[in-house]
Order: C-alpha cells, then structure tokens, then sequence
C-alpha cells in the first residue's frame, strides 16, 4: 500500500492541480523558488547563478524550467508531469545525502534533464557576431549534421546553466604543464636481466612504473554460452597459447603519461599529417607527439595517478614507441589474448574473483528489486556502482592473482587487435600469441570503466573505440589524430617484450 | 529534332516572361551542405529595374575589370545608387577604375574615400558605404565578406567564393552570420539570375523532365588572359595578383574560377550537391602560372546520381561553355529548351522580340545587371536573399574535383568539409612569394623509363 502511495499520490495531487488551478498551478510550479524548495543539490543554485545564464547582457535570468524542460508545445506538460512526479517521489522516499550530486554533473547525466529543443528555441541564431573561428566551425558541423542524435548544445556548452570549475571547451595549450610528478631526474632506464617483475624508471624524469612477470600458459579465451550477460562475440571458445611477456601494474597514469606528452607535443598542428605520413614508412627515430588538447583531457578530476584518459590509439600507440624509444625496450599495446590471459590470471569464472554477474548487477528489473551484496566486487573493481562517475587513483582496488590492478574497470583498455565481432571463431584451436584481424577499422578496448555496470567488465566482455563518435565535437579542422573529444573512459596499459630464448626483452 | 507545337503557355498558364514572382524554387540558401535536399525558398520578382528608395551608398573592393564592370552595372540597376568609395591594391587599377565611373555614370568617387593596400578593404567598408562589392581576386574573398557582415554590410560578392576548404567554411559561416543580421549576399553566379535559365529552372522543378538521372557541366574554351610583359619591378606578389587567373592559390585554378558557374547550375537544378569526385586533369598547353589547363571530373551525387565536368582552356579545340541534365521523361540545356526522351523539343524559352519584331537569342536583362537589380529589390523591399552558402558549396564542388585532380585520388565531400588545406603564403606583403609554386603530378612517374628500340641500337 505504501508503495503504491508513493506511486500514485504524486500524479493524483498534480492531476488535482492541473484541473482545479489549471495554469496558475503550472505557473506556480515553474518558477525557480518553487524549483530550488525541493532541489537542495548544494551547488545548483550557487552554480547557475555563476553561470553565463544567470549573468545575461540582457539582464535576464534563464530560469530553471527553460532548460530543465521542452519548450511548451513540445512535450512541456508531458515532461513537467512526469519529471515532477519523480522528484516527488524521490523527495518523499530518499534522503539529500544518499544522492551523489557530483557523479550526475557530467554529460552523459546532463543529457537526461537538459533540452536541446529548449536550447535552440532561445538560441535561434548560432551564428552571431563575435562567434570565434572554431567556433563558427563547430557551429557549421553542428547544423550540418542535425540527423546525429547524440550531437547537442551541451556537448561542447556543458557549463552554459551551471558553472563548472575549470571546465574549458577550447584549445589547451597549457595542459599538463605542472604535473605533480616528483622532480629528481632517472637519467637511465631500468636494466633487466631476469624474467622478474621490475620498475621501470622513465629517463630524463622521476616517474617510474611497475612491470609485473606474466609467465606463458595456455588458457580458454572467450565465455561459455552459459555465462550470464554474455554476448555473441564472446565465443566460440579458443584454446589460446600466450608467451611470456612483461605488464605493467596499473593503467598508464597521468603522470607518466605528461612526460611523453611535454617531451614530444609540438604545437604545429601540420605535424600531425607529417607524422601519418612517417609511420607510413615505420621507420621511427625521433618521435613526434600530440598537438595541445581540445578541452580539459582529465575532466578535471585531477592528473597524477589517475589513468591517463582521452588520448586517441594512435597516440597510445605512440606512446608505446616513445617508450621503447627512451629505454631501449620493446613496448606495446598488449594484443586481445593477452590482456584477456593476464586477466584472468588463471581463472575460468566470469571474474577473476569470486561471485555471479547477476548478483552485482544494478541495471534492470530484477536488480532494482533485490538489493545486491556488492562487497567482493567493491574491493577489486572501480565500476559504475562505486567510481561516483569518475577514474579513480590505483590504490582504491586490490589486484587480481598476477598483481595486476583495474584490469576490470576503472578505465577501458586499448589492445593493438582490430575489433571484429567473429574474431575467435577465425582462431585454431591451441594457437599461440594470436594477433587478431589483419585488418579492420576499430580497436579492441577490454575491461570495461567506471562507467560500466558488472556485467561489462567481465573477464570475456569485448568492446571496441568509435573513432567518428568520439571526435564528434572537436571543432579543429581536421579534427585531432591525438586526443579525442568524446570520450573520457578508456585509457591504455602497457606490455614489454620478453624473449624466452635470448632473455632480451 | 522536331518541335511540337506545345508552347511554354501549356505548362506556365499565362505567366509572362517577366512574371517569375511567387514560384517556389529551392536553392536560394540552403541548409544542408551533405547532399540533401535544399530548402525551398520563394524567389523574388526579377524586375526590369529596382525599385526607387534612400540612397544606397556602395564601396568597391577589387577595382579590376570585373569590379568596374560590377560597380557600373550596380549604378545601373536603379535610382538613387552611388558609389563612395573604392579600394585596391594597386594605385593605377583603382584610378582607371575611377575613371570609368566617372565616364559612364557621372559619378566622381572622393579621392578621401579612394584606399590602396592589402588593408583597403577594411578602409572602404569603414567609410560609411551601405553595399560592398567584392571583386578582389578569390583568394581574399572570405577574408573580406567575413569584414563587411561583421560591419553589417550587404554585400555582392563575386564568384567564386574562395580557393580553398578553409575559405568555404568561413564563407558558409559569415552566410549564416548574414542571415542572422538579415544582410543580403549576392553572388556572382549571375546563371541564377538569368531569366532564360530560371525559367527553364522553374520547369524542371515542376518535373517536365521527370526525376533527374544526370548531368553534364563544360567550359571547354580558349586560353586565359596573362601578361605578356611584366614589368620587371614588379614584386613576385605584384605580378601573381596582376595575373591572379593563372596561379592557383589566387583563383583556385579555372576548375574553380570558371567552371564554377556552371558547376553551380547543376547544384541548383537537383537541389543537391555531389560528394565525391573523381578527376584527372593537366597543363598540356599553358606556359604561364601553375596551373593546369584542363579536367575532366567524375562528380557523384548521394543517391549514386554521376555528372560528368570537364573544363579546358586551350586554344584550337572544341569549345562548349554549357550544361545538360538528363531526367526520366527528358533532358534540358538548363538554359531554353527541354526535350522529350525521343529528342522532341518540348518547351522552349521564348525570348523577347527586337525592335523589328524578330525573335532575339538573349534576355531582356543582362543577368550581369539583373543580379544587381535583385539585390537592391532585395534590400529596398526587405526581402533578404542570402546566396553565400550556396556559392560557397559551388566552389567547394570545383575544388574537390581540383584537388582529385592534382592528387590522382578520389575526394569525398567530407574530407573537404574536414579539410585544412589553406592555400598562399603565411604573410600577404609585396616581395617573394614563400610557396611551392611548382605544377602538381598525379600519381608516380614511371621508373626506369623503358629504352626505346633505336636507342638500343645507336649504343
């Protein structure tokens, strides 16, 4: 019965509403104090009035409803019913502190409760007097391509109601420039001898990593079809032989990732074509890296130890080759099979911990129902149930059997294999170091991010990068082959070359 | 071929030939610039002279021939014209520019408003004139329509709209910014202001010839102007803007200067624009400049639809300056006449009389004043017409085939929309031209190059 109140009620006293007080009730009900009574987020109200909706040339507030609902005529009643009976119910049925207000101030949480139909009905012209070259670019892009759903104002404007610290949609030229990485010198790479986990010290700076021995085996790659949450390109099963080879502890930080970036950017952006043009030819001996971001790459979340996120393939690939370069060692992208075998680590479940997808899961029906024990998969994976939307530093997860940490979550990881959905059933049985399709157009990423529910970081779960998708608001012509700026989730990790005949690596 | 005894009369009702008012025709601006549909816009009467109004003060920008030709045309297109200022970069273009003024209309432009310099431009647009005409060569074409909406001018802007993608995206962007300030932009694609083409135009629309299937675009003609003689203090920039038409990074190579007039037409006619292009072309007989003296270009539309262009300039070969569109139930020359499927002319223009009552091959108005007359209509009767997008999306059409051209490759419309390429040197100033002026090669040369027989045998 209770439930069925609080189901109810709401759209019963909105319903009163609407036909006793008609439009005195709707206007009563927009205005931003009756919105602000119930919408407490501490910061909603101090950011918009921050904001560039607030501080108008013309002197007018935008109010809350004009972007928080359709414009009236296009789904007004509609959304205002329906939104308006979940903030009731939530009002009613949860407390202030267990929302996690941070974690729903990004884009992806934006998208659910800002209008684009309500953007464009004030903002009729997009191309006023003072629009900026780039900006008139991504304005043409914009109008040009209205067919692409996901394109929206607030991609790029994401601050425009609320003011968001730090937030910048613009070239960034002075990224990464104070890096909190310590500042005495390595001036020569680790020396290697043995096939033993080592630290590998990156010269001319003090950021060094870890590298942990992944010894070869052989192991079943890909889920069985009883697996549950499994998908077609998860199978068929292949019997995989993997060699053995070096990898590193954790997801490529920031910090070693700002030494690449402040030894090798450039500024000149015709680079980028020269440098396609160089890797044409593979013969590498000087490297040329990223031209400055479009944006803010960390999000602001802070640099450091987190994961290094939105740099493009080709520039973790070209990071892999600095590397090798600066140690004289051969670095990589692992290639599909072996991040899956250090994955598991020896494991044949669906994580390389103990428990059922189906009990950590939180999407659909039956989760909402059943209140989960998340414990085992809290303390081994940064995964949409605890991440509050966000990478997070290392040290928050334990490792998996082989040492390695965030294998599962946290950030999604590049391996050098192209993407195709039937790539395992092109594989013999028992074949070694398996490198994927000779050709395609995606890469594969692997273990799933802080945004993904359990069941996508599964052991076996395979996704791949969307190139046009994650560029879709870099407004530079041509759009940067170095950062992308769509997507914020996927970083890379790196393997080391191990030579079991000569012990070279 | 027979002619039938329709007459346009059939198909028009009792329009006359002047009468064009209130038929919808898309393609004035357009929307969209990925192959779809264009908006569908009512064109405005064209009228034989422009209504009278306040005085309209203009400035010219570019004060060549063409630009003379274009303020004197302007001057002509009504009453209460003037023109007050004129700028260039040479000081005796602009004086026999001046000069021509004064001789034809009677009008002395102060010499306190007459600019000369690269930034003569901006000074004309600031000295308090209603209308700028851009006639510059191509290459700052962009540049200076992006001053003269910003300054809220309108402004007619000579064709083509610019020499590289970089310019067309800047120019699609300042006919949006136009629009929003409710400025009209005419363009030199005067074919679109030509009344025999925008009736023929008006009939296709309402499908006489059926769905269109394909088209062809020519400018096959003689070789372009140059000089002869330099004179030999001539900065390298002094003589590459005087002989703008011969290098490529001033005009856009004649695939763009001049083929896009008829480029145009085909755009307009399906209401579409192609996006690829497959194009060969070379410089067999040019001896001056860089660029080439012929294409031939495989255009294809979204829907798989082919238009073949080919434009040359080489004296003593078979000139054809025209277009042709095929449809489902017939074909036009897209400027008078429209044939059945069997070859049957089916409609024809009907030009006005001459004064001994003979039929005449021309317009009552010269498309090259009726564009004028449209413009100050325009702005007199508050119905803005903004053609920038559309000429720009032209011009992008003749540079994809160009750079298919020069690079041997197939072009997509999205790699020019994505594109960067931004022709001429860094600096704009009198002295050397740092840029590679060399002719490009399409694909690799043969190596070793075969020994020919008798060669062998003189060994």
């Amino acid at each position: 019965m209770k439930k069925f109140l609080i189901w109810f009620l709401p759209g019963l006293i909105l319903g009163a509403l609407f036909i006793l007080g008609g439009g005195k009730a709707i206007t009563a009900t927009s205005t931003n104090d009756y919105c602000v009574s119930c919408h407490i987020h501490p910061k909603a109200d101090a950011s918009w009035k921050k904001s560039v909706h607030y501080e108008t040339k013309s002197g007018i507030h935008i109010a809350c409803v004009e972007c928080h609902l359709p414009p009236k005529g296009q789904g007004y009643l509609w959304a205002k019913s329906t939104t308006g009976m979940r903030d009731l119910r939530s009002k009613w049925t949860k407390k202030a502190e267990s929302f996690n207000f941070d974690a729903r101030r990004n884009l992806e949480a934006a998208n659910g409760y800002v209008y684009e139909s309500s953007c464009v009905k004030c903002h009729e012209n997009l191309f006023p007097s003072k629009l900026s070259k780039d900006g008139e670019n991504a304005h043409l892009y914009y109008t040009q391509n209205r067919e692409i759903k996901e394109l929206r104002c607030i991609n790029c404007h994401l601050n425009a109601g609320h003011l968001i610290e730090g937030y910048s949609h613009g070239s960034n030229s002075t990224f990464g420039s104070s890096s909190s990485a310590p500042k005495a010198l390595f001036t020569e790479p680790s020396r290697v001898a043995e096939f033993k986990n080592f630290t590998e010290n990156i010269p001319k700076s003090a950021v060094s990593f870890n590298m942990v021995a992944i010894p070869g085996g052989t192991f079943e790659m890909g889920s069985p079809a009883s697996e549950p949450f499994r998908k077609e390109d998860e199978g068929p099963m292949k019997k995989v032989e993997i060699s053995p080879f070096f990898m590193a502890e954790i997801e490529v930080t920031w910090d070693e990732y700002l030494i690449f970036y402040a030894q090798t950017a450039t500024s000149e952006r015709t680079a980028d074509i020269k440098v396609v043009k160089e890797d044409a030819g593979s013969k590498v001996d000087a490297i040329s890296g990223a031209t400055p971001p479009y944006g803010q790459p960390d999000q602001n979340w802070g640099l450091g130890q987190r994961p290094a996120i939105t740099m493009s393939y080709h520039s973790a690939e070209t990071y892999c080759k600095w590397l090798s370069f600066v140690t004289g060692k051969k670095y990589r992208l692992p290639t599909e099979a072996e991040w899956e075998y250090a994955d598991r680590a020896g494991t044949k479940t669906p994580y390389f911990f103990p428990g059922d997808p189906n009990k950590f899961e939180r999407s659909g029906l039956k989760a909402r129902f059943f209140k989960n024990d998340t414990t085992v998969i809290n303390t081994f994976v940064l995964y949409r149930g605890n991440s509050s939307a966000k990478t997070q530093t290392p040290d928050k997860v334990k490792p998996n059997p082989f040492g390695l940490k965030n294998m599962a979550g946290n950030v999604a990881e590049f391996c050098s294999d192209y993407y195709a959905p039937e790539a395992y059933s092109f594989l013999t049985d028992g074949i070694k170091d398996p490198k994927g399709p000779a050709s395609g157009t995606e890469r594969v990423i692997r273990g799933g991010s802080f945004l993904d529910q359990a069941n996508a970081v599964r052991s076996a779960s395979r996704d791949f990068t969307k190139n046009d998708q994650w560029l879709r608001t870099d407004p530079q012509m041509p759009k940067s082959i170095w950062w992308y700026s769509d997507c914020f989730n996927v970083g890379f990790r790196v393997v080391c070359e191990y030579d079991q005949n000569t012990g070279k690596h | 071929m027979k002619e039938t005894g329709i007459s346009r009369r059939n198909f028009l009702g009792n329009a006359t030939t002047v009468g064009l008012a209130g038929v919808v025709i898309p393609a004035l601006f357009s929307n969209c610039a990925d192959g779809q549909a264009n908006k569908s816009v009512a064109i405005p009467d064209m009228l034989d002279q422009a209504p009278d109004g306040p005085v309209l003060k203009a400035g010219l920008i570019g004060c060549g021939g063409r630009g003379t030709g274009a303020i004197v045309q302007f001057l002509s297109a009504g009453p209460n014209l003037q023109v007050t200022a004129l700028g260039d970069v040479f000081q005796d273009r602009l004086d026999t520019c001046r000069e021509r003024i004064k001789k034809s209309k009677g009008q002395e432009v102060p010499l306190a408003n007459c600019f000369v310099g690269f930034d003569a431009y901006q000074k004309v647009i600031d000295s308090g004139v209603d209308i700028v005409l851009l006639a510059a060569p191509p290459y700052f074409r962009p540049e200076h329509l992006a001053a003269a909406i910003q300054a809220g001018k309108h402004v007619f802007a000579e064709k083509p709209a610019c020499v590289d993608p970089v310019g067309a995206r800047s120019i699609m962007a300042t006919s949006r910014k136009a629009e929003g300030k409710g400025l009209c932009i005419v363009a030199g694609t005067q074919r679109r202001h030509q009344r025999d083409y925008v009736a023929t135009y008006q009939q296709v629309a309402q499908g006489l010839i059926g769905e269109i299937v394909g088209a062809n675009a020519y400018w096959n003609g003689g070789k372009g102007w140059y000089i002869k003689d330099p004179d030999p203090k001539w900065s390298e920039m002094e003589y590459m803007i005087r002989t703008w038409s011969n290098w490529t990074w001033t005009c856009g190579d004649h695939i763009v200067e001049q083929h896009v007039h008829n480029i145009d037409v085909i755009n307009w006619f399906t209401g579409k624009h192609p996006v690829k292009a497959l194009a060969f072309g070379n410089r067999i007989r040019r001896t001056y400049g860089n660029q080439y003296d012929n294409f031939s270009t495989d255009f294809i539309f979204e829907n798989g639809m082919h238009e073949h262009s080919m434009c040359r300039q080489i004296n003593g070969t078979t000139n054809n300056i025209s277009e042709f569109i095929q449809g489902t139930k017939g074909s036009t020359n897209c400027q008078n006449t429209i044939w059945d499927l069997k070859g049957n002319v089916i409609w024809k223009y009907e030009y006005p009389l001459d004064k001994q009552g003979k039929p005449t091959r021309t317009v009552a108005v010269d498309p090259y004043l009726q564009e004028h007359i449209d413009l100050v209509t325009a702005i007199r009767t508050g119905k803005v017409i903004n053609e920038g997008e559309n000429f720009a999306i032209s011009t992008l059409c003749g540079i994809m085939g160009r750079v298919s051209a020069y690079s041997g490759k197939k072009v997509t419309w999205e790699e020019m929309m994505n594109s960067d390429l931004k022709l001429g040197p860094k600096v704009i100033a009198f002295g050397p031209v740092d840029i590679d002026k060399t002719v490009p090669l399409a694909g690799e040369a043969y190596i070793p190059e075969p020994k020919r027989p008798d060669s062998q045998k003189q060994i």
